[in-house]
């Protein structure tokens, strides 16, 4: 078990940056999760600190031990991949035994820690298997039995979950969470789904174009993002942004002047800029009990959860969704009064996307 | 107008009769040498041919009593393991190697060498293993037929090797393995058909090659191929015994690449590692 220390790392590939200059630190027994679109740079810092990729520059530390240049055999790391990456031609027992056996460890000792592992993962009837004749979700729990048998360092998971059907998903997601509490080891997982991110981590790295946007809890995140990229990529449905403006002691939309229901104490940023993006998350918009205090709009689209309703209407010229109560029952081409909640707004610089404090 | 069924039965047709045709090309000889090697000696080269006749061994008798064909066959069979061995010894670590490090001149040298034509090799080679007194060992038939097998072994294995997922290798070297284990105790057994393939791909090349051990062996170690082309003499010829020896000859390689298109259908079952 170690913490994992990341020091003005670089990653270039040619002439391309994908990692131009991070610094990260994970605290032993820490769940953190890497999210961040396509391209970001999450598996690559994963695949680093794993050591199946060179660094460019920097240093990387586990525990003490400064890694640069120490081949991912000797670092004492778990990992688990996308595609489980299993031994096709070792039985279950193997595959998990495998690297136990490569560090010599006594074979009741193996059988022990396996069948453990095994147990904990209900994979016991599966021992005799070849990887072929599991399903999806049974070999995703034979990679992490192959992990957790090492006991190692840290685990590292690249995406495990993005195989699985949504079921299957949110059940393993549940399973992984309890098993980082369970083996109180350091985890790094890396996901491009947001709700992964938010339901498994102790901290979130956000990340774009290779640097870190945010570092901090799920909770921190999603309440106070810390730019305008992370407030648009964690959340579901996505926060909504409307440009707005500072005019006539009152906040405008920029695109029709008309006038932004909010409190003064959340206006205050933009006193001071003039003009800015203010964002509202879809469950941040509440129905005005006089429609004269809200912002009148017609819906567009109705998506009924079950648990409350999505409804997609244009405001300022931007479409946008809130998050209404079921017992509301709008329909298409009902035209309803909506305000944000007091102290749930968020403003952003309109040119760098950093938040306005 | 022409309707669809009447285009498929057409395109049977002429599906037959390619596959008629080129049954006819490639088992006419065969065919031929075959019946040739049971027709009494008189019949073999009888014109017009002889269709019906009362098969007879007299000449595989013939043959074996009159030439050493059993050492000729030990010979070959020295010959071609030796090389077949060699070539899956060096070709499978860089095969893998190649596919390891996704760096392919190595690969396409082998290739160009396989390309070129034996003559370019025989020169030299004899040169060098007559200064070093090897001409007529089996040392040097088995190194120069290992230009004929090492190119097999590493083109047949290149496709096997690549067709392992990246990550399968990746989760063995976060399990604690060097390259070398990987090679061993990954990559091998996944590559088992590939590697039966090459092998008796090898094999059967080796075997057939004629032109190296022509010149670099001697009486004691000719190959069955190379002893073959004695028969043709330059006054008579002995026909069907020849017939006989090339079909002899030729049934090793026949038996074997009938196992080949076996493994071929076989082919690799990676479909275990993604869900």
């Amino acid at each position: 078990m170690a913490s994992i220390s990341i020091r003005n790392l670089v990653k270039r590939y040619g002439n391309f940056a994908v990692i131009p200059d991070l610094n990260l630190e994970i605290a032993d027994h820490e769940f953190v999760v890497f999210v961040g679109p396509s391209g970001c740079g999450k598996s690559t810092l994963l695949r680093i600190i794993a050591g199946l990729e060179p660094i460019t520059a920097g240093e990387l530390y586990i525990g003490d031990k400064r890694v640069n240049g120490i081949p991912a055999a000797q670092r004492d790391i778990a990992m688990v991949f996308q595609d489980y990456a299993l031994y096709p031609h070792m039985r279950v027992y193997e595959n998990m035994s495998f690297a136990l056996e490569l560090r010599g460890t006594p074979k009741a000792e193996i059988d022990a820690r396996v069948k453990r592992a095994a147990a904990l993962l209900h994979i016991e009837p599966y021992l005799d298997r070849k990887p072929k004749e599991l399903s999806g979700g049974q070999r995703q729990r034979v990679a992490m039995g192959r992990a957790i048998v090492r006991n190692p360092k840290a685990f590292l998971f690249d995406e495990p979950l993005s195989n699985l059907d949504a079921k299957l998903r949110g059940q393993v997601r549940a399973e992984i969470k309890a098993l980082s509490q369970e083996l109180k080891t350091t985890m790094v997982f890396v996901t491009h789904d947001q709700i992964e991110a938010m339901t498994m981590a102790d901290r979130i790295v956000v990340l774009q174009s290779g640097a870190v946007q945010q570092y901090d809890t799920p909770e921190a995140v999603y309440e106070r993002p810390a730019n305008q990229f992370v407030a648009g990529f964690i959340g579901s449905p996505a926060m909504n942004f409307f440009p707005v403006e500072w005019r006539g002691e009152a906040v405008v939309f920029s695109q029709d002047g008309a006038r932004v229901p909010l409190g003064l104490e959340s206006c205050g940023p933009l006193r001071q800029a003039g003009k800015g993006v203010l964002g509202i998350r879809p469950e941040h918009f509440a129905v005005a009990a006089d429609p004269a205090d809200g912002m009148a709009v017609m819906i567009k689209l109705v998506e009924p959860l079950g648990s409350d309703t999505l409804i997609h209407f244009d405001l300022a010229g931007a479409s946008a969704i809130a998050r209404v109560d079921p017992s509301l029952r709008p329909k298409v081409g009902d035209r309803v009064s909506l305000r944000p909640q007091p102290g749930k707004t968020h403003l952003f610089d309109s040119t760098d996307g950093r938040v306005l404090q | 107008m022409t309707d669809a069924p009447t285009t498929d039965r057409w395109i049977r047709y002429l599906n037959l009769l390619q596959l008629a045709l080129a049954g006819i090309i490639i088992l006419a000889p065969t065919v031929w040498m075959v019946l040739s090697s049971l027709k009494p000696s008189f019949e073999v080269t009888a014109y017009p041919p002889t269709l019906v006749f009362t098969p007879t061994l007299e000449n595989y008798v013939q043959l074996m009593k009159t030439t050493p064909f059993a050492s000729y066959a030990v010979n070959s069979l020295i010959v071609t393991i030796g090389s077949t061995s060699l070539g899956l010894l060096f070709g499978i670590p860089a095969a893998f190697a190649v596919s390891w490090t996704r760096v392919s001149w190595p690969a396409i040298l082998t290739l160009a060498a396989r390309m070129a034509p034996g003559t370019l090799f025989l020169l030299p080679w004899y040169v060098m293993f007559r200064q070093v007194g090897m001409i007529g060992s089996y040392t040097a038939l088995i190194l120069s037929h290992a230009v004929i097998t090492l190119p097999i072994v590493i083109w047949v294995l290149l496709p096997s090797f690549d067709g392992i997922p990246r990550s399968v290798y990746e989760a063995a070297q976060v399990d604690g393995c060097s390259v070398t284990r990987i090679l061993w105790r990954i990559a091998l057994p996944l590559v088992g058909s590939g590697i039966a393939v090459a092998a008796i791909l090898a094999f059967v090349f080796s075997w057939n090659y004629f032109l190296f051990a022509l010149v670099l062996s001697n009486g004691d170690s000719k190959t069955l191929i190379a002893a073959a082309f004695n028969f043709i003499g330059e006054g008579s010829t002995q026909w069907g015994a020849l017939m006989a020896a090339a079909t002899l000859i030729a049934l090793p390689p026949l038996i074997l690449a009938a196992l080949v298109q076996r493994w071929l259908v076989s082919g690799l079952t990676l479909g275990a590692v993604k869900g």
